[in-house]
């Protein structure tokens, strides 16, 4: 009975000296640096859309961590951050029990206020009376894409969806308004199947809770696609290219990623090719 | 232990007697009472050494500060799983305050349990991923994974991936190009998809007009592998259906590692790297805590943002909107709406595993 209790000592003796000389080991000194606040904004969805400027909720805690590569946000510390109610969700049925907000477009938007008063009042300019598409004489600044409108191939153009007589507003197929912060009204009256998937939580984004009756930020039509740019030209994709994350870093030892290369890029692909035509 | 005095010619009361797991120590207590066996014996002389030993080697290493105490109390914590209420929380205060010293930040770790009605189940839109990896960056920033050059570690792997086409030419084409794993053509050209993918891809945009992006992560399974070849059982599935790891029970044999037919366990080779500036504050003893060298992590459906009623970090950042998140058992959540209505599968079903990630298209 003595010698288990010696080996017990000893081991407890030798686990306590390892565990107390790693534990001092660990101890980092953490110094706080005062730095110069930079202001950083970042985009949230896609660029040119809806934006943040970084700063902190609380000590410790950013309202947004974005991506020193690419400039996007990547993560909320709160996900509710300058939005609004959605107001009446879009149909009322069983399926809207959150509630819903959104982040309002107009605030970005100068000109809105005055925009439908001032200048197009509906009587002036004068009204189109035809729907032949002509070419944008002014307002080229606010929206550059518009000179080459890549949506509905043609099919559509400006006034489609602006509204003719108060130009702050879009217009449904009845000719009624609506708010430039509820895009997906006039989006839905084409993308119907599209529509009814983001109503229900299929298509599109949300950021907060994820419960059916939990508190949710719905992006917007607009938040993620260009309205006046969708069919990206030959790309004919709803989404613009955006610039990747940085890759994971290689394995120890790895010089570069040419194991996994595929057999249509780079120099891989012609040497396949080349003893394709040999076999034959 | 009411049942205890129960007569022994009951055998249902019996029964449900040796299920209950104080049962045992209880009865050893009780023999032990009554004539101090030789294991007793032992027991009780091992457990005054230790306890004096503690004294002694703190006194030896002039460390009586309450990192030191942290440490031994680590040393001798159960397994997560088997700990009273009282010993958890004890476990978190500790946690707590050793994070708190070691980040020069206020850090909560958090011990909610799982929800009653709530089994977690995720969804994946194949066709909108555009391989921006941005919900790989915004795992790492939640979940305080080990960063830079020395030790990165990664949860999320977005696979590029070669859109494969079953046309006439390629059926008859030469020989293989040495690459992937067939599943079409002929037996010298691989037609169709590859199930081998790119991981370091790094094209200035994305998405490529060739590749399609196959994001892959823990499954969540509900007969899950790593979980029968823990030889510690320190990783087990919760009852709203994650499985997770108690990182202090973890013995490092990497079994897991070899048992996931997903590669989503990471292992921590090395210290981890996190500054105090990177440091997450909001974490849970199951999830996003701080891990240790010698320790297996994974993707936990981010359980200190979902059992708070939030969505998990890489949902909320796709900005494609390709990732879907819910509750399986509630009929009206976006995950049973997708199941519902599109058309999915599961990575590798032949494996038996159940998964509750489920990859869908349009």
């Amino acid at each position: 009975m003595k010698k288990y209790n010696i080996s017990a000592v000893l081991i407890v003796l030798i686990l306590a000296v390892v565990s107390s000389a790693s534990a001092q080991e660990k101890k980092v000194v953490t110094k706080k640096a005062a730095e110069p606040q930079k202001e950083v904004i970042c985009f949230e969805s896609r660029l040119g859309a809806s934006e943040v400027t970084q700063r902190e909720i609380k000590p410790g805690l950013p309202n947004v961590k974005c991506s020193p590569k690419t400039g996007a946000v990547l993560w909320w510390g709160d996900p509710y951050e300058g939005t609004v109610p959605m107001g009446k969700m879009p149909i009322k049925a069983d399926y809207s029990k959150g509630v819903a907000v959104v982040k309002p477009r107009s605030a970005k938007m100068a000109l809105l206020p005055i925009c439908g008063t001032a200048c197009h009042n509906g009587t002036y300019p004068p009204l189109p009376k035809n729907k032949r598409p002509r070419k944008l004489t002014m307002h080229t600044d606010i929206v550059p894409d518009s000179l080459n409108l890549q949506h509905g191939r043609g099919a559509i153009w400006c006034l489609d969806c602006h509204n003719t007589k108060k130009r702050n507003k879009f217009v449904d197929n009845f000719g009624d308004e609506i708010d430039f912060n509820q895009p997906q009204k006039l989006c839905g009256k084409c993308h119907g199947p599209i529509y009814r998937d983001w109503r229900d939580g299929i298509h599109g984004k949300r950021i907060g809770q994820w419960a059916t009756t939990g508190k949710k930020r719905w992006f917007v039509c607009t938040e993620c696609h260009n309205p006046h740019d969708v069919q990206q030209g030959k790309r004919n994709s709803g989404f613009a290219q955006l610039a990747p994350e940085p890759a994971p870093i290689l394995p120890k030892g790895m010089k570069n990623a040419d194991h996994e290369r595929h057999h249509n890029t780079d120099e891989s692909g012609q040497e396949n090719k080349g003893s394709k035509q040999k076999g034959h | 232990m009411t049942d205890k005095k129960a007569p022994k010619n009951n055998p249902d009361i019996e029964q449900t007697s040796t299920c209950d797991t104080t049962e045992p120590s209880e009865k050893n207590k009780e023999t032990e009472s009554v004539s101090p066996s030789r294991r007793g014996f032992i027991k009780q002389m091992g457990g005054l050494s230790v306890a004096s030993l503690m004294g002694t080697a703190a006194l030896l290493t002039h460390s009586d500060d309450a990192e030191a105490n942290t440490t031994w109390a680590e040393w001798f914590q159960g397994n997560y799983r088997l700990m009273t209420d009282e010993e958890k929380e004890q476990a978190i205060a500790r946690l707590e305050r050793r994070y708190t010293s070691e980040f020069g930040k206020q850090v909560t770790v958090d011990g909610t349990p799982a929800q009653e009605g709530v089994l977690f189940g995720y969804a994946l839109n194949i066709q909108k991923c555009i391989g921006c990896r941005r919900c790989v960056k915004a795992c790492v920033e939640e979940n305080n994974q080990s960063r830079g050059d020395k030790q990165e570690i990664e949860w999320i792997r977005v696979l590029k991936m070669e859109k494969g086409e079953f046309t006439i030419d390629k059926m008859n084409d030469g020989y293989p190009g040495g690459y992937g794993i067939q599943v079409g053509g002929n037996a010298y050209s691989a037609a169709g998809v590859v199930l081998e993918g790119e991981h370091y891809y790094e094209p200035k945009k994305v998405p490529e007009s060739d590749s399609f992006y196959f994001p892959i992560a823990c499954m969540q399974c509900e007969k899950p592998p790593c979980v029968k070849v823990c030889p510690v059982r320190t990783t087990y599935r919760e009852p709203d259906g994650i499985v997770v790891v108690d990182y202090n029970w973890c013995i490092g044999c990497r079994m897991c590692i070899g048992a996931c037919p997903y590669w989503a366990r990471r292992f921590n080779w090395g210290e981890p790297n996190l500054s105090s500036k990177d440091m997450n504050p909001k974490t849970h003893y199951l999830g996003n805590r701080p891990r240790m060298k010698g320790v297996v992590e994974k993707c936990t459906f981010c359980i200190q943002r979902t059992r708070k009623g939030r969505y998990p970090a890489c949902v909320e950042v796709c900005p494609v909107g390709a990732r879907k998140f819910g509750n399986l058992l509630d009929p009206d959540s976006e995950v049973r709406r997708v199941l519902a209505r599109k058309r999915m599968f599961r990575l590798k079903a032949d494996a038996n595993t159940y998964p509750k990630f489920f990859y869908f298209i349009d």
